[in-house]
Order: C-alpha cells, then structure tokens, then sequence
C-alpha cells in the first residue's frame, strides 16, 4: 500500500474492508461518476475525514469490475477530457446492500460495547 | 467465480495493452484534476502539480497493482521468467545442446523401457473384470519328488514345490466341489495339420473345455462358443476359428458356419468364429499365432488317472470371492484328494494366482531390473545436468548479483533459475520421447520372443505422463542446487571481484558430491552389468553333454486316423530314415518321440533292487542312430542296434545320473527296470548324462527306449534329426521331399538347427544382459563427461594457483599429479559408496543370475577395475592441460 506521507494528521484512514462498500455507494446515487469524482466525494461528504488513497481506489475499481459489480464507459469531461464513467449493476446493488447490512451489524455489536449497558 | 468475471479476465488477457492505456489515462486525468483542485483552493499552480502527484504515490506501482486486480500476473511473470529463460539459454547454445542431448539420452532410454514394462506388466488383460481371473496349476512338493539330480552338476536354482500343469482328473473333482468360481476352463496348445485349404500345413491351435470362453467372458463374433455337450468323447466334431483363419484362409466367407474344416484328417463343422480381438491366455509368450479352438476331450483312462499333469487352467472367481478364500476351498479339496488317491495325490496341491501375474511372471524380474537401471540412467543425467548447471550459475554469478543488486527478490531469482532448467527438461522430456519412440522399436525388434504382449508395446498417455513427470521431477531437482547458489550469491561481495569468479566453497562441495554420486551410480549399473555378463558366460560354458553343432531337427506328426498305431507310425519313420541317410551331406539320422531341447515325458520307474518305489525319470524312445547324431557318447556296455525290436528282449540304456541315482555303488548293466506295471527292461549301456532342456536344465536320470520296442513307450515319435557334414539348413528341402515322397499329405513343422534351437533359449538372458551392458555403458560415458566437466572447470578456476606453483618451480609431472590426485579422491568415493550401493541393490539381479552368486568378486573387479580406468583417462585431460599452464599468461591474468 502506498501511504501518503505528508497527508494531513486529522485526516483517517479508511476502515478496512469499507472502500468497496463506499464506492458502491457512492456510485449507488444513481449518477456516472469517474474515479476522481468518486474519491473526491468521498472526501467531501465526510467532511475531510475520509481520505481515499488513488493506491487503494484503483486497483478496487478494477476488481470490482471483474466481479462485475460496476461497468466503466468512457465519456468526456465538461472540459472535453477522455474520462471512464463508472455505474452500479444490479449485482453491485445487491453487494452494496449485503455490506451495509454486516457493516450495520458490526457496528452495532462495537456500540454495544463502548456503551456499558444501563442497568 | 462466474463465468461471466472469467469471460471478462480473458478479454482483459487479450486487450492488455488497451486496458493499460486507458488506466494510465484515467490516472493522469485523476492528477490533473486533483491539481486543480488544489489550485482553486489556493495552492500556487506549480506547488499544488507536485502536491497531487505526490499523493498520488508511485503511479506504476498503482498501476501495477491494479492490473493485478485481473489474476494474471502470477502467469505473467512466469512466462516472464520462460521467456529469459529462453533468451539466456539461446545465448550459450553448446551448453544447451548439452544439457538437453544428456536429458534426453536419460529419459529416452527410460521412456522406451518403461513402455515395454507398461504393455506388458502394467496393461489389464483383455478380457472383461480381468481381477477376477486366475491361473491354477499344481503344486508337488520335493518330500514326494526323491531329489535326482545331481549336486555336482547342478548349476541351476533347486528347491521348492515343483510347479505342473493340472492333472484332468483331479481338474474334475475342483470343478465339481470348488465353490468359488463361477467356472475352470482348461487349455492346452494342440498343433494339427490342417489339409483341403491348399498345402497341408501344421497350424497352432488349442484344444478347450467348455468353459473356456465363458470364463474368459469372451463371446463369438459369428455363431457360438463351445456348450457342455461339444466336449464328450462321441460329441460330433466340432471347430472354432479365430478372425484371423475366417479372414486369411476363408478369405472371410459369410457362409462359413455352413463349412467344414479338416484338421488332423478328420472333418470339423465350424460352429463359430471369434472377434479379431481375442487373444487366449496361452497366447502370451506363444510366438505363434493361434488359429482355432478345438474341444478339449480326454480319452477314458486319462480321466481316471490323477497323476497324469496335462492342462493348463484358467478360472473366473465369484463376484466378491477373495483368492484367499478360493485358496482355502481348494487347499481343503486337496486334502481330501490326497486321502482318497494317496498314490497319486499325497504333495500334490492346487494353488491359485491372479491370471496376469501368471502370465508375465517369467519376464517379471528381468523388466524390473531394466526399468531401475534406466532409472539410474536418469539419475545419473539429473546429476550431470545439474553439474553443468552449476557451473553456469558460477559464471553468471555477475548477473545474478546486479539483479539483486537491482532490487529482484532471491524468490524471483530461485523461480528464475527453476524455470530455466524446467525449459531444459520439457526440451529435454521432448526429445528424450522422441529418442525413446525410436529406442523402443529397437527394442521390440530385438527382445526375444516370449516376452507376452511384447507386439503391443505402444507409447501411450501413461508413458507419455511418466516421462513428463519424471522430467518435471528431474528439472526440479537438478535446478535447485544451481538457483540455491544464485539465490545465496552476495552481490557487494560478488560486484567487487569482477575479474574472476571463484566458485565458493560451498560451490566446490556441492560438485563434488554430484560427481562422487555419478561414479557411484555408474558403479551400481557395472556390478550389475558385470554379474549378468559372468553369469551369461557361464551359462556359455555349460557342456550341454552332447553336440548341437550341425544338427537339423524336424517334427513330424502323423495324424491319428492314418496313422492308427505305433506300429504304423513306426514304419513311417523307418522307412523315412532309410530314405534321408543316404542323402548326400547327411552323416546319421535318428528318429525320437522328441530330440533334446524340444521337450520331453517323464515317466515313473522302477529298477529291480527297489521295486516297490518308482522314481520320475526323463524318458525317450529312440532309433539307435540316436546317440552319433547327437553326439552322445557311450560310457560303457552297448548303445541301441537295429535288433532291439519288438520280439526281442526289452533293452534300455540309461544315462550315468540314472546309474548313480537308482543304483547307487552298483555296476547299472544287467539290472532291469521297469515303467509302471509293465515288462522288465534289461539295462545293456550307460551313456553321457546330457542337459535334456538347455543349458539351464539339471542333470536328471534318463532312459533310452528302443523305438522299434513299440509296447515300451506310451508317446507317440514325431521328431527327427540329421547330423550333417556342412550347413544343416541347406538339407531341409531335400529332406522334406523325402518325407513328401511317402506321404504328400504330412506336413513338416518347426524345422531348426539345434543351434538355432540354443540360440533362442538364451535369448531372453542375452536380451537383458546386452541392455544392461549398454545401459553401464551410457552410464559410465556420462560419468566421464561429468568427471571431465568438474575436473575442467576445478583446472581452469586454478589456473593463476597451477601458474604460481610452476613460478616458483613446480614440475608439470607434479601439477598433473596434484589434479589427478583430487580426481582420484572423487573417484574413489564414489566406487566405495557404489560398491554399497551394488552389494545392497544386485539382491534384484538373483533371480536373473545363473551359476555365480551376486556377490561373486571378479564382477566386482573388473566394474572397479574398468571404471577406475575410465575416470583417470577422463581426468587426464583436464589434468595435462593443467600441467602446461603457462606461469606467464596465468600470473599476468591477476
């Protein structure tokens, strides 16, 4: 994995195992989107927390078209740049919705723990 | 993983470099976009490029690792490293040659004896569940046999049950009480002159029980197999044919059901014909093919005499019956026999085995044998490749340290190495299958006949596959020493000393050991080699007792409804005789029931002093040529004359064993013996003991019978022999008009020398001894490249050291002496270690030696003795050269 050294401290890493699910998601707000604009909303939308590696999100988007979870198509920018625009399938639907469910689950059992039951 | 995700990874496999340019594309825009975004939020232009690429990271590496995302980088860097292989191995194309010619001499050998022992040890027969199959013979044990043959002059192996074929008699008592198999059919060769189909000729054939086919599972192709009424002594004759007569003789007739075909002057009505495909039992190891299959029906008093042993078995087992089990029924079966006829039956017991191992159990030890020494033939060209191999790492030890010193992982470099040396064995597997394809009809075209199933022997999926594994195996072992060493090479060390790279010591280790292991192995094929050659000498120089050179014999077999009695059949051959001795060329001729090493009958007898225990004595009747045209010689009193003929006294000679044995410390002339029940026979002569069966046959008390006494003997006469004054072959024709002259209806059948006769029954032995020599021979010729390879290499690595020595004024005598002294410490490593090796392996050989044991020393030093020659004159190549280095050139290197 390539780090990036002098990224900014208050910045996190990625849980792992959470990217794929992430893009999924991303792309599952129904637009194309290419692989800036995927990383860049991230970031963004989580308000800077979230940083995505370009060492960790292109090698993912590759995986998961073999698995066939998102198409790439080539279109143009706005600026008339050659650009891959990747959608959802109905497989990577599917996907999107198995990992919200255990990433749900988890997160719900590492609450429980950090929150001492009341009595 | 779908289908669908693997018919996308293909795609990806063949637009490779489409998809890599797109993915560099989107990347730079990533970059690009990155930058700009930077800039927008304030980053000076030039500060915010260097920001977004930095945190890009190393966009090879990303890209790197997402063309990974696809599977096929492990195969990538595989081709890869095949492909180098390829270039690197193209560069050095002697070594190439080399290394892949030594290969394929390995495997070629291997790959062509391992078809012969894969056709014919390892093939199921051709019948349907053939592990259901057995053989049954009987089993007499020597308490019952009194040991007759002599000590002195026995050479050949003793002891054990002797082994027969199956009594008819007691045949019917395993059918009807056995339990165990579903059914025993019995076969036996039968030859008949077969007339009305051109020229009266003698064709193999088979005379079968019933059961035969049905036991063998074998159907007809057209009409019927046998049924249980064909074989009852007034059943009507009957004949079946195999594919071969129906297509060859009856030019395959449609009608031939409604034909008849006389055999043995009697007419048979063909009731079916076999499928191409059937091949009998009997037939492996028959040289002959067989033509037809007669019913086997057994005259009345042979049906009631259970000491007669005259037909070979073959039975189906029971569907889930062990032989184990069936071997208890019949041990229980021959109990109860021996109670009921201890006469003929106390020590007689049937034993059962698995029909294949039967078949193939006489060739057994010797295919073995020559597949573990083609084995180490191959193990002996795994070392030498591995030896150049080594040499080749040694000497580009340069590059293997700028690669590491470049970042390749010593993973990468040992999977380099292995590849290289995988390429060597598939080009190597390659045409070692070639070599091996022409090996093996070497083979085929001079492996004796008796070898079963031997016109079969096929390179098939299972030789092919061996012959992979067996080079995949070998390009791995001999790749692993080398890519170790390349992998270990220390490149700061390595880059430091450019001029001269000395192997290490670990190096120098390592060659060693490959080439004391390839003299040892050497060692281990010469004993071995050595042992069959000695024993095949002696064999050589067995007196036989009497004089094959120059003898032409014949069989002449008179059917029976021409020629009803002995009597008859006696009057032909007389007749015959007259005609033939005086032909121009002919010295003697002689008429027997079967002249020696053509087979014989053994009959019990009885002498006057002991009339109550009768001994199993090797019989013959013979016409009183007999003895010149043999060559046997006369010990004392007389041999046969014209007038011992039936009204006159019974006479016999009998043979010195027969003196010694049954008359022991008596004078043999004027004692009578007796066959059986029948008339006493006065002994008036002793003859030379011969060796009846070959040169392997022991010593057995023997009796000659007059032939004209025709009441003496049961069998009937058939062969005839002509000693000549010159080339016995060139009297047959002459000889066989004769016989055409009184009968132009008799054919005349298996017409040879004796020598040709001697030539075939050594032919098995000479067969494998030939190849174990040549095998030793390869062996020892790659030992030597290896011992020159090392010495060489060791010779040209001491150079700038051999240069100083002479500086400082060291004769040449001395460096050829310190050389050959290192040579000398290789060599006598691997002749000791061998020497082990051969004490513990030739345990194999025993089977196969005749008349030395395994440990018999002068095979052991002449291996040593010739191998030691051998590798000095290998090493004294090296050796000289070393000795004329010039102090000058050498010194001026460093």
């Amino acid at each position: 994995m390539i780090r990036e050294r002098g990224s900014p401290k208050r910045e996190y890493e990625i849980p792992p195992g959470t990217l794929d699910m992430l893009i999924l998601k991303t792309l599952a707000r129904g637009d194309e989107m290419h692989g800036f604009q995927i990383a860049d909303f991230i970031q963004e939308t989580s308000d800077d927390v979230l940083q995505v590696e370009e060492g960790s999100l292109y090698p993912a988007l590759q995986r998961m078209l073999i698995k066939g979870w998102i198409t790439g198509e080539w279109g143009k920018t706005e600026e008339n740049r050659r650009a891959r625009y990747y959608r959802l399938t109905k497989d990577g639907r599917r996907q999107l919705e198995q990992e919200m469910q255990r990433y749900e689950r988890v997160a719900q059992a590492i609450a429980r723990i950090l929150q001492p039951a009341r009595i | 993983m779908s289908f669908q995700a693997f018919r996308r990874r293909l795609r990806y496999l063949f637009e490779r470099d489409e998809f890599a340019q797109d993915l560099r594309d989107e990347m730079r825009l990533h970059v690009e976009l990155r930058a700009r975004k930077l800039h927008r939020q304030g980053v000076p232009e030039e500060e915010a490029r260097h920001m977004s690429q930095r945190r890009f990271g190393n966009q090879t590496v990303v890209h790197d690792m997402s063309f990974e995302a696809w599977g096929w980088t492990s195969w990538e860097r595989l081709f890869q490293d095949l492909r180098l292989g390829m270039r690197t191995l193209g560069r050095t194309p002697g070594f190439t040659a080399v290394a892949v010619l030594t290969l394929a001499v390995g495997l070629g050998i291997n790959s062509a004896v391992f078809s012969v022992v894969n056709a014919v040890m390892m093939r199921s027969l051709p019948y349907p569940e053939p592990n259901r199959l057995i053989s049954l013979w009987e089993e007499t044990s020597q308490q019952r046999l009194r040991q007759f043959s002599s000590s002195g002059g026995n050479l050949g192996k003793s002891g054990g049950p002797r082994r027969t074929t199956v009594s008819v008699a007691n045949l019917v008592d395993y059918r009807s009480r056995g339990q165990a198999f579903t059914g025993l059919g019995n076969f036996a060769i039968t030859p008949m002159n077969l007339t009305g189909t051109g020229t009266p000729e003698r064709i193999p054939g088979e005379s079968v029980s019933a059961e035969f086919f049905g036991v063998l599972g074998a159907p007809a192709a057209k009409g019927r197999t046998f049924l249980a009424e064909d074989d009852q002594p007034d059943a009507p004759p009957v004949v079946i044919l195999t594919d071969g007569f129906w297509q060859r003789r009856l030019g395959a007739d449609p009608a031939v059901l409604d034909r008849s075909v006389v055999l043995d002057g009697k007419a048979r009505r063909v009731v079916g014909v076999l499928p191409p495909t059937f091949q009998s039992p009997a037939q492996f190891g028959f040289r002959d093919r067989i033509e037809f299959y007669v019913p086997a029906t057994f005259p009345r008093e042979l049906l009631g005499s259970h000491g007669d042993h005259e037909v070979a078995v073959v039975g189906r087992l029971k569907p889930g019956v062990s032989i184990r089990a069936a071997q208890d029924e019949l041990d229980s079966i021959s109990a109860a026999l021996a109670k009921q006829y201890p006469n003929s039956n106390d020590g007689v017991r049937a034993v059962i085995g698995p029909l294949h191992d039967d078949l193939v159990q006489d060739v057994k030890a010797s295919l073995f044998t020559l597949l573990g020494a083609s084995g180490l033939i191959v193990l002996i060209t795994c070392v030498n490749v591995a030896s150049l191999l080594l040499v080749r790492a040694v000497a580009r030890r340069h590059e293997s340290s700028v690669r590491l010193a470049l970042g390749a992982s010593r993973f990468r470099m040992v999977r380099q190495f292995l590849a290289e040396s995988l390429l060597l064995a598939a080009a190597g597997c390659a045409a070692g299958i070639l070599l091996g394809r022409v090996l093996m009809s070497v083979l085929i075209a001079i492996a004796p006949a008796g070898i079963p199933q031997i016109r079969s022997v096929t390179m098939d999926w299972r030789v092919f596959a061996v012959c992979t594994a067996i080079a995949t195996i070998t390009g791995l072992a001999f790749g692993i020493a080398p890519a170790w060493q390349a992998s270990q090479t220390q490149p700061v060390e390595s880059l430091k000393t450019t001029a001269r790279n000395t192997g290490g010591k670990s190096q120098v280790r390592w060659r060693a050991a490959l080439t004391v292991a390839e003299v040892a192995l050497s060692m281990v094929l010469l004993v071995g080699a050595g042992l069959l050659l000695k024993s095949f000498v002696v064999l050589m120089g067995v007196d036989l007792g009497f004089q094959p050179d120059r003898v032409l014999v014949m069989n002449i077999t008179l059917p029976a409804p021409r020629y009803n009695t002995q009597d008859e059949r006696l009057r032909f051959f007389q007749q015959l005789e007259e005609r033939v001795r005086p032909l121009p060329g002919v010295r003697s001729a002689a008429v027997s029931n079967r002249m020696p090493l053509r087979g014989g009958w053994g009959t019990g007898i009885s002498v006057d002093i002991d009339p109550a225990t009768s001994a199993d004595v090797d019989s013959q009747a013979v016409t009183p040529g007999y003895f010149e045209t043999l060559g046997i010689p006369l010990v004392r009193g007389r041999l046969l004359t014209p007038d011992d003929r039936s009204g006159a006294m019974p006479v016999a000679v009998v043979n010195a064993a027969f003196a010694r044995f049954l008359l022991p410390g008596q004078e043999a002339i004027g004692h009578r013996a007796r066959r059986g029940s029948g008339p006493w026979i006065t002994i008036v002569g002793v003859v030379n003991d011969i060796r009846r069966g070959g040169k392997t046959d022991n010593i057995k008390p023997q009796i000659y019978l007059p032939a004209a006494e025709v009441g003496l003997y049961p069998v009937r006469l058939g062969d005839l022999a002509v000693r000549t004054a010159g080339d016995p072959r060139q009297l047959a024709n002459a000889i066989q008009s004769q016989v055409w002259a009184l009968d132009k209806d008799q054919p005349i059948t298996d017409v040879r020398t004796m020598e040709e006769i001697l030539d075939a029954s050594v032919a098995q032995r000479r067969f494998q001894t030939l190849l174990l020599a040549i095998f030793a021979s390869v062996a020892m010729g790659l030992a030597m490249i290896g011992i020159c390879g090392v010495l060489s290499y060791s010779v040209s690595q001491r150079t700038p050291e051999l240069g100083l020595r002479m500086a400082l004024g060291a004769e040449p005598a001395s460096i050829l002496g310190l050389v050959l002294k290192q040579a000398g410490g290789l060599i006598g490593a691997g002749v000791a270690i061998g020497l082990l090796g051969a004490l513990g392996l030739t345990r194999y050989l025993e089977s196969m030696l005749f008349g030395i044991h395994r440990t018999d020393w002068s095979a052991y030093v002449l291996a040593v003795g010739l191998l030691a020659i051998v590798a000095l004159a290998a090493s004294l190549i090296p050796a000289r050269r070393g000795s004329r280095v010039d102090p000058i050139v050498a010194l001026r290197y460093e």
